[in-house]
């Protein structure tokens, strides 16, 4: 199934896009994303372990509601990697 | 009464702020400006850009707003909040939050419930850029997952 992923702070260093596409199994769920992001950055920025805390430390949301690691998504859903914050 | 909203700098202003919370009702009307400062981490900064989940910035201003009503004897509340998003030079604006409310004392709890609830839970994120063109993304608060 088709995902995408919106990225937010730190990473979006990791696209020259606002998003990155993953190609995720049948009934895949948040794990599988962050699973997927953490293959991404050390693939493609095997020096840079701050990028790779990021990931890890980093929740994700889903209609614009922080969801757990256990939510189960659908082909097609858009999710966004929120890393950790620092506003005002 | 509320109002909240993400902004492009040049659209941030405190004009808009004082007329949104006039009220003949409030005895007491309180402005926290945010502004972007010249040095952190011992580094010269010469601005911000800020990144922002619109929709995710926008339901936790209304969720701080709400809760603030509900944790603070406030009477006859009024708030604006705005933050900016997107390139922010040194001496801008960042974020504007006023409020008023009939004494004084509930503005300032008010305010400070705002932006330290803000600091907290709040997707907005800084890269500061420092002279010499460097620039980097700041650490930040990690996102609690309800469960």
């Amino acid at each position: 199934m088709k995902i995408k992923v919106e990225l937010f702070g730190v990473c979006r260093e990791l696209s020259d896009k606002d998003h990155i596409d993953l190609e995720l199994d049948e009934n895949s769920k948040i794990k599988d994303v962050r699973d997927q992001m953490i293959e991404i950055v050390k693939t493609k920025f095997p020096e840079n372990n701050n990028y790779l805390e990021m990931v890890k430390k980093s929740a994700f949301s889903s209609k614009d509601e922080i969801v757990e690691d256990a939510y189960k998504l659908q082909n097609n859903d858009a999710v966004s990697i929120i890393p950790p914050i620092g506003g005002g | 009464m509320f109002h909240c909203d993400v902004v492009d700098i040049k659209n941030i202003s405190l004009d808009k702020a004082q007329k949104f919370i006039e009220s003949h009702k409030c005895g007491a009307s309180l402005f926290f400006i945010g502004t972007v400062r010249d040095h952190n981490n011992e580094k010269e900064v010469t601005g911000i850009t800020y990144d922002s989940h619109d929709a995710m910035v926008k339901k936790s201003f209304e969720e701080i707003y709400n809760e603030a009503i509900k944790k603070l004897d406030l009477q006859h509340p009024v708030a604006f909040v705005e933050h900016a998003k997107g390139y922010v030079p040194l001496g801008g604006i960042s974020i504007i939050i006023a409020v008023a409310c009939k004494h004084r004392k509930q503005v300032y709890d008010f305010s400070r419930f705002i932006i330290e609830e803000i600091k907290k839970r709040t997707p907005i994120w800084k890269k500061e850029h420092y002279k010499g063109e460097d620039a980097e993304w700041l650490d930040g608060q990690k996102v609690e997952v309800k469960k």
